[in-house]
């Protein structure tokens, strides 16, 4: 039903013929009698920043969980091929430490640091389970083990310079501001040297000097470092700034993909926001006073990406609204 | 009006309440035939209960008043004048005095010592109740300075202490030579110790700047003025002490000091270096440590600060040396039966040598200290004054941390040989094996956070596997293999760490509660099949012949263990140091991070590439390996166990313990270990059999009230029980797919 949407889009790409870092193909994920994905496709091409929105509950964090091997969906298959040279390997079926070690961080919706641990050291656990030093090295305190500690001490510092928070190297990370612990998440994930980068919500609950920094920072991860980024957000904003391409699920299927110009002008999307059938939305009259403000002053995705339920959650957060 | 004087009345009714547990706990606890009613009567219905009714109006009193003292508690010098105190009272009520003297218990003593005639006025004085009045107007003193700022008051307080040290000291002297005889009381020393923390509390009230600074931050500027002096100060009056009135060596009731031992042992062959140490050498060395060091640590001069700790070594050696000699001439000629060296010797050698080695490490801290320029900022910063610094420890001035372990390395050396045969079996037995098991279960509790009720199974399989090397089960060995226990520590580690491997492989999969139930289980099949394979283990009776003890035999050096408990205890410290070098190392190694990740967060940890199972197989398999070190020692030490030397009820123990002391922390297990096993030997003394378990109990309880990260808290745990944790449960936590039940 989205078939003409999607053709146009990839071939407009500018990284279009690039090898891919994912491969959906039919993924479906059940619990129980609740389908949390239906038979969705989708493929992400190296070095794109590729954005995936929807309502909450359209199932954009079991499609994270799912790529990185927390779910095994029941049906279809998920091809990873995270750094360049690699040869792809199916992700379902594995840990999840085993596809963080393919090259596939990420970062959660509801941070989940160490919160115990410094922010350095936070940092110098994703780092080090690249490194291959034993118990036995540790204890007696061998050079290697010494080096290697050395090694991701520095490099912690460098990746925490990176997102701005070497002043708070030492301060243990329940201590850290909510949105110095989002961008020290991020922090830990480039620890681990991944391809590509899972991003589920990084500015949810940050301030708007926090956000334009955060959208620096992530297209300074995928331009200098080139990390391919998956986004899930809800701040339209954000995503219709950065976003290479963008993909739109609502309950569990994925009802397009596309450019933001393309997803903004989708009847699809906008009916999915608003709850009304997509072909109802053709007829709307524009002349109503908040679809006239869509078209005049916000981008589409301003108005329609914050749903009640997510003001709600905010509201119990403690925050202002946006 | 009405709800407060309701509420006031409340807190009359529960503090009477608390009283009269008390005094329940206090009485007898049994009934006997024909009056069930004896213990409650005997609690309740005597002329004592008048005494705990009055303590719960004079804690009614304190609650109520306390809204207007709390101003004044974070004054300097509170808290020490509250534990000096404590600990005076504590040594005049519960500790022996004298150990001739009936029970020796202090109020004995002094009952005694009032009806006797002839002894020193001062003694008299000081039993008949001066201890109790000094107390009081030093007390009072210090409360007047902190209350009214005033320093004289401080001043005052500081000599009133001094005084009263030396009073109690010189009574405490007086009665034991009136009675004569050994004495090997400790009431006297902790009363002293007491007066010297009421010392601190007077010179923090007299010297403080600042009304309102905090004694955490007073402490810290103290021992941060000039690094390692305060344990030059320590050893330097230990040492005066020692050299010039303790007992050196004491045979047939006589106390011999270093002058005496001198004379006793002129022309008796005794070697030139001692007879040298004993007229001059000791005094000699003592002398120019003490200003090497002295001197070292106030000036800040590094290489004088190795200087000061070299000859404090070298110092160890000779007093150790001399020791030796003497008592090796007492053997020979039978003093007092004695059969082998190290017999008859007085404490007095071994303070000196606790002196030495103190002034010593006092040199070596000042030496590797870091300079003033050096020094980080945090030390004066508000963090430290608000009690707050990053870390969360107690003590941030530099070489602080340091200076405490050289006393506690200090006391675990020189201690011991003073000590008599029952508390140097408890140092064996009890303390060092269970520290051992506690640092071991640390590991798996208190840094991977998993639960392990069944800890107590690897030292049983540690024990049992020391038993089969040495063919004292059914089952011999073949005969290439079988060996002495001290060779079995190998295996032992082995096949723990097997056993842990075996029993972790298919329980790790399982979270929390699920894995304390699997591994409980564990814990009973291994002593069930230790007690039913008679083929094997030879059942419930234990190994058929002893273990024996381990021989170390390489020509010149011959070293037999087992003669007495101290040979035990000191290859135990080592055991036990190097375990906890290795562990500290391991503790910020990536292992240990890896642990305290997913301790915090498994899914996290899993999404950053932790494979969790391995590492907590990895924690699992290397407390399992030290629970079979102890093992090992259990075995050879004690020759003949039982399975029923492995109970439940000790793997719940050394639980106890590690959350006693602070989960996650390597001191605090090693405290914790320390204080609980040592704990029911001391209340052995002091209260009936049968409480003895219900003060441990409320020690427990009023421990995890007010102080539920543990007695020295790890800085990592002690982060998410200030409430520093502020993760967000917005969305049900994702748990894999086919993990949990």
């Amino acid at each position: 039903m989205t078939s003409t949407m999607n053709d146009s889009a990839t071939s407009e790409h500018p990284t279009a013929g690039r090898e891919n870092v994912f491969e959906v193909k039919d993924v479906t994920l059940r619990f129980g009698g609740v389908t949390s994905l239906n038979n969705v496709s989708l493929h992400m091409q190296r070095g794109e920043i590729l954005a995936v929105i929807g309502p909450n509950g359209a199932g954009k964090t079991s499609l994270f969980n799912s790529l990185t091997g927390v779910y095994t969906p029941q049906e279809g298959s998920i091809q990873v091929r995270a750094r360049a040279g690699d040869s792809p390997s199916s992700v379902i079926g594995l840990k999840t430490h085993v596809v963080n070690r393919l090259g596939v961080a990420r970062t959660f919706q509801n941070i989940r640091l160490f919160p115990a641990l410094t922010a350095l050291e936070n940092v110098k656990v994703g780092i080090e389970t690249r490194q291959k030093s034993g118990p036995i090295s540790a204890m007696l305190g061998l050079p290697r083990q010494r080096r290697e500690e050395r090694e991701s001490s520095e490099r912690a510092y460098e990746l925490l310079q990176r997102v701005g928070l070497e002043r708070r190297a030492n301060d243990i990370a329940g201590s850290l501001a909510y949105g110095e612990q989002r961008r020290l998440e991020i922090a830990r994930a480039l620890g681990t040297a991944p391809g590509v980068i899972l991003l589920d919500e990084p500015a949810a609950g940050t301030n708007p000097a926090e956000k334009r920094e955060l959208a620096t920072l992530i297209q300074g991860i995928n331009v200098e470092d080139g990390i391919s980024v998956l986004l899930i957000e809800h701040d339209m904003k954000l995503v219709m700034s950065i976003a290479h391409r963008i993909i739109v699920l609502n309950f569990g299927e994925k009802i397009a993909e596309g450019t933001p110009e393309q997803i903004q002008r989708n009847p699809e999307v906008i009916a999915a926001y608003l709850g009304t059938p997509a072909d109802e939305v053709a007829d709307l009259d524009l002349s109503q006073p908040e679809l006239h403000r869509i078209d005049t002053d916000v981008p589409l995705g301003e108005l329609v990406g914050q749903t009640p339920a997510e003001a709600a959650d905010q509201h119990d957060r403690g925050e202002l609204p946006r | 009006m009405n709800r407060s004087s309701s509420e006031t009345l409340n807190r009359l009714l529960l503090c009477l309440a608390g009283a009269l547990v008390l005094a329940l706990m206090w009485g007898p606890q049994e009934g006997n035939f024909g009056n069930y009613w004896f213990a409650i009567k005997e609690s309740l219905f005597g002329p004592r209960v008048l005494v705990f009714l009055a303590l719960g109006v004079l804690a009614f009193l304190a609650m109520t008043f306390w809204p207007r003292v709390v101003p004044f508690l974070t004054r300097p010098g509170v808290w020490p004048m509250v534990a000096g105190a404590l600990t005076v009272v504590a040594s005049q009520t519960l500790m022996h005095w004298a150990d001739q003297v009936g029970d020796a218990k202090f109020g004995t003593v002094a009952s005694a010592a009032a009806n006797t005639n002839g002894l020193a006025p001062l003694a008299s004085a000081f039993f008949g109740g001066l201890c109790w009045a000094m107390l009081v107007i030093v007390v009072l003193l210090l409360a007047a300075g902190i209350v009214s700022g005033l320093r004289n008051f401080g001043w005052a307080a500081a000599v009133l202490s001094v005084v009263s040290a030396v009073i109690a000291y010189v009574s405490h002297s007086a009665v034991v030579d009136f009675v004569g005889g050994v004495d090997h009381s400790l009431g006297v020393y902790v009363c002293i110790v007491g007066y010297l923390v009421l010392l601190t509390a007077g010179l923090v009230v007299a010297m403080s700047h600042a009304q309102v600074a905090n004694t955490r931050r007073a402490v810290n500027q103290a021992l941060g003025w000039r690094p390692g002096l305060p344990l030059v100060l320590i050893g330097a009056v230990l040492g005066a002490i020692s050299l010039a009135t303790s007992t050196w060596f004491s045979p047939a009731n006589r106390n011999a000091t270093l002058a005496d031992t001198r004379n006793l042992f002129r022309g008796t062959g005794l070697a030139p270096i001692a007879v040298q140490y004993l007229a001059w050498l000791g005094w000699t060395i003592f002398a120019i440590s003490l200003v090497l060091s002295g001197v070292a640590s106030y000036r800040r001069i590094r290489p004088l600060g190795w200087a000061g700790a070299a000859l404090g070594a070298i110092g160890v050696l000779l007093t150790v040396l001399t020791l030796y000699r003497i008592s090796s001439i007492g053997a020979d000629l039978h003093v007092d039966s004695a059969d082998g060296p190290w017999q008859n010797l007085g404490a007095g050698g071994w303070m000196t040598c606790a002196a030495l080695f103190l002034i010593g490490a006092g040199g070596y801290v000042a030496a590797t200290a870091p300079r003033h320029s050096e020094r980080t900022v945090e030390v004066d910063s508000d963090a430290v004054a608000s009690g707050r610094s990053a870390s969360g420890a107690f003590l941030t001035a530099p070489g602080a941390v340091r200076s405490g372990l050289m006393v506690a390395i200090a006391v675990a050396l020189f201690y011991p040989p003073t000590a008599n045969g029952f508390w140097q079996s408890v140092l064996v037995s009890e303390i060092g094996i269970y520290v051992l098991l506690a640092v071991g279960l640390n590991v798996v509790v208190g840094w991977a956070g998993l639960l392990d009720l069944g800890f107590i199974a690897f030292y049983a399989i540690g024990s049992y596997t020391t038993a089969y090397l040495v063919g004292s089960l059914p089952v011999k060995p073949p005969s290439w293999l079988e060996m002495s226990p001290l060779l079995a520590i190998p295996f032992a580690v082995v096949i723990c760490l097997l056993a842990g491997l075996a029993l972790g492989a298919p329980t790790l999969r399982l979270r929390g509660d699920y894995l304390a139930i699997v591994t409980l289980g564990f814990g009973e099949i291994i002593r069930i099949v230790a007690v039913n394979a008679d083929g094997v283990t030879n059942g419930s009776q234990g190994p058929q012949s002893q273990v024996p003890h381990p021989v170390i035999n390489l020509g010149p050096v011959k070293i037999t263990w087992g003669l007495n408990q101290l040979q035990y205890w000191y290859l135990l410290l080592v055991f036990v140091l190097v375990v906890v070098l290795a562990f500290r190392r391991l503790e910020n190694s990536r292992i240990g991070r890896s642990w305290a990740a997913i301790r915090e967060d498994e899914v996290a940890a899993q999404a950053t590439g932790i494979n969790t199972f391995r590492v907590k197989l990895l924690a699992f398999a290397i407390g399992a390996s030290t629970s079979g070190v102890a093992g090992v020692f259990f075995a050879s030490q004690i020759g003949f166990f039982t399975p029923d030397n492995f109970l439940l009820n000790n793997s719940i123990l050394v639980v106890a313990y590690v959350v006693f002391g602070g989960m996650g922390s390597l001191p605090g297990a090693i405290a914790g270990a320390a204080l609980l096993t040592w704990l029911p030997e001391f209340l052995k003394d002091q209260v009936p059999a049968a409480d003895r378990q219900m003060w441990i109990g409320a020690v427990v309880l009023l421990m995890m009230i007010f102080r539920p990260g543990g007695l020295i808290p790890a800085r990592r745990r002690a982060v998410e029980l200030s409430g520093f944790d502020q993760r967000q449960r917005l969305e049900p936590v994702a748990v894999p797919a086919g993990e949990g039940l």
